[in-house]
């Protein structure tokens, strides 16, 4: 078996304000071999930016990372500044949460892609790489390809920038695509288009793919593997049929529960099912209390008691009812009663 | 671009056209009849409508325009025989009390008011750039502690206050800096340089605060932009990143700077009185002291059009630094 494309283990990531030094997210482990997705899954403020951006070390100032991170063999804690630069951009690329801010509005999309194409391989003429960019834009199904790479961001539609920054990330074919909430600013026609997109050049490059997303939606339709955040740790990590039909973590339950499905009325007869929100505010892993993260909104927390107050779970092994593959939790619960009896 | 170029001209004449009605208007209106102050004392009413007409102030202020503006493309005569002057043109009008045209008075003031200007505009681009730099990248350290408080006490502290406290330290206290005078740069450019030192000084921080601000505000929105982010995740080095950074700080400071210089060439009314410095702004002083109407309308239309020429200097360099710009 090839080593996997990426492979993180127990990564923690700080971050130091003056005398302070806090953790935001904490003991991650994953691998991800190449062809497959990996979606993380988490609220707003879980770390799921952060983690992908301390695979690429793009960590913003005064941010640390810890453990170990290998991306197609390469360790990524370890490297210099020169083979960081080597692999961002050729075996590592991300596309960015907001795609406006994250293109220059000094460039237009041409010399975007003729730069990532360049700074890998400088022998390519400035002409060849804004070929290379005209090819790239065709590839993403962008239309008139030879007219659009001449212009500049503000002039596209976000569908139409969302294929542009996909073009951009994957000119130097990456082993890892890193998709930082690829759909999220989109509308839901366009979001099915653009992860249909990803899927098909994934098969295409065989390349291995860090989904990031809120969306139980989005993940269901385009990951392999799911990984849930809470509060900087994980919650829950296994396939996406262990995970979607026998969560074993209380949030991964709520989440679901959370996230309106467009078969729902066909499954009921036609009957409207309620979505439930999960009680109260995410918190982080700085604040969170000396117990489990998830306690205070956790409807079971009851049936376990004070040990989700005092005691972090350790996530743990759980019986993989369908593909035999890993399958972890963080719960003090063994085994997760039935839907209905969850409800507070 | 040429059509964009003859287009911005021709708007640019008419608007110095209609800055000469205005000026012409408002002065003739409200002043003191500029005669008075030519016929001398005591002015008979019979003396003082011959210098009238002699000075053409005696007629309407349409017809007065009409003869600025003929005289800008013809020439003008005043008087007839031998009290006759000639003003050639281009005739910005002629300045009785000085016995000479308006033109050519500009021409004498320009080169103070051109060392004071570009002196002035390169020392504000250096602080400014410069210590706006230093405070965004080390943001709350000593120098942006200094320099924030060094954009406000400029922003704040009118331009008097600073050129009286730079010729009370430098002048008098310190006694290292002359404190008035004028000393061409053909005839020794040290001279040259010492005398301009102090309105140098206090035109350039009174300018910089503004610089200073510019230049930390975007630089620290360009050094956390996600744009360089992305950029340094498709492989460049740092130094690939400042440089695009540079870029995008030196958009708004190119069109800033070109328009501050425009209105230092104007002439600068109070740093050359401070400092007794001759140039334009003093000459405008001058004009309307002593209800010189030439020169006012002289003066003000030359920095009129130097304001005009900035904004096109502005608008046709801009899209050199911002391609944007280029397509619409
Ligand atoms: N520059 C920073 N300084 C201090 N804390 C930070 C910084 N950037 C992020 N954090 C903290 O790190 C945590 C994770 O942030 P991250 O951006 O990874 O969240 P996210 O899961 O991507 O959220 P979202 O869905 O809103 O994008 C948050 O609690 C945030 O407060
Ligand atoms: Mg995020």
């Amino acid at each position: 078996m090839p080593d996997p494309v990426l492979q993180v283990e127990d990564l923690s990531i700080s971050f130091t304000t003056g005398e302070t030094t806090f953790d935001v997210v904490r003991d991650l482990s994953v691998t991800l071999d190449g062809g497959r997705t990996l979606a993380v899954v988490g609220e707003s403020g879980s770390g799921k930016t952060i983690t992908g951006r301390a695979i690429m070390r793009l960590l913003p100032r005064g941010a640390g990372a810890r453990g170990r991170i290998v991306v197609a063999g390469r360790d990524m804690l370890a490297a210099d500044e020169r083979e960081l630069r080597r692999a961002r951009g050729a075996d590592v690329a991300m596309v960015f949460q907001d795609s406006m801010s994250a293109l220059s509005p000094y460039l237009d999309i041409g010399a975007h892609i003729a730069q990532a194409v360049r700074l890998h391989d400088p022998s390519v003429s400035r002409r060849a790489a804004r070929a290379r960019g005209v090819e790239m834009l065709e590839r993403v199904g962008i239309p008139e390809p030879a007219d659009a790479v001449r212009r500049f961001p503000h002039e596209f539609s976000g569908g139409m920038r969302q294929r542009a920054v996909i073009a951009m990330a994957l000119v130097n074919r990456p082993a890892l695509l890193i998709a930082d909430e690829p759909t999220t600013a989109l509308d839901v026609t366009v979001q099915a288009q653009i992860l249909a997109l990803l899927r098909e050049l994934q098969q295409e490059y065989g390349m291995a793919m860090l989904l990031i997303s809120h969306d139980f939606g989005v993940v269901a339709s385009a990951a392999d593997d799911v990984l849930v955040l809470y509060a900087g740790r994980e919650a829950e990590y296994g396939s996406l049929r262990d995970v979607f039909e026998a969560p074993a973590h209380p949030y991964t339950a709520g989440l679901r529960a959370a996230t309106p499905r467009l078969d729902a009325r066909l499954d009921t007869g036609g009957e409207r099912t309620r979505l439930r929100a999960i009680p109260g505010a995410p918190t982080s892993l700085r604040d969170a209390g000396p117990g489990c993260a998830f306690a205070p909104r956790c409807g079971l927390a009851g049936q376990v008691g004070e040990r989700c107050v005092v005691e972090v779970p350790l996530r743990s092994r759980r019986t993989s009812g369908t593909t035999g593959g890993a399958h972890r939790a963080a719960c003090h619960l063994d085994r997760l009663p039935s839907s209905g009896e969850i409800a507070r | 671009m040429t059509a964009y170029i003859a287009r911005r001209m021709v708007t640019a004449v008419f608007m110095l056209l209609a800055i000469a009605f205005v000026t012409i208007a408002l002065f003739f209106g409200a002043s003191k009849d500029p005669a008075r102050a030519m016929c001398g004392k005591p002015c008979p009413a019979e003396t003082k409508a011959k210098v009238s007409a002699y000075m053409q102030t005696d007629q309407s202020v349409v017809w007065q325009y009409g003869q600025f503006v003929k005289g800008l493309v013809a020439g003008r005569t005043y008087g007839e025989g031998a009290q006759q002057v000639e003003c050639a043109a281009p005739c910005f009008g002629y300045s009785f009390p000085n016995r000479s045209d308006v033109t050519s008075l500009i021409g004498e003031r320009l080169p103070v008011t051109l060392s004071l200007a570009l002196g002035a505009a390169v020392l504000c681009l250096v602080v400014g750039i410069g210590l706006g730099a230093l405070s965004a990248i080390r943001k709350g350290g000593m120098v942006d502690r200094f320099s924030t408080g060094f954009a406000m006490f400029g922003l704040s502290v009118p331009t008097f206050l600073v050129g009286l406290l730079v010729v009370q330290v430098f002048g008098f206290m310190l006694n290292v800096l002359p404190f008035s005078g004028f000393v061409p740069f053909s005839e020794s450019p040290v001279d040259w340089a010492w005398h301009l030192i102090g309105p140098w000084m206090v035109l350039s921080f009174i300018l910089a605060a503004s610089y200073v601000r510019v230049t930390r505000t975007q630089l620290l929105n360009e050094l956390s932009a996600e744009h360089l982010v992305a950029m340094t995740a498709r492989g460049a080095s740092p130094r690939q990143v400042n440089r695009h950074a540079v870029r995008g700080v030196m958009v708004p400071i190119s069109a800033m700077f070109a328009l501050d210089v425009t209105a230092l060439l104007g002439g600068s009314v109070i740093a050359e009185k401070v400092f007794s410095l001759h140039g334009l702004g003093d000459l405008l002083l001058s004009g309307v002291n002593e209800s010189d109407l030439s020169i006012v309308v002289g003066v003000t239309l030359f920095s009129a059009f130097l304001i005009i020429v900035g904004n096109l200097v502005v608008d046709l360099l801009m899209p050199l630094l911002d391609p944007r710009i280029r397509r619409a």
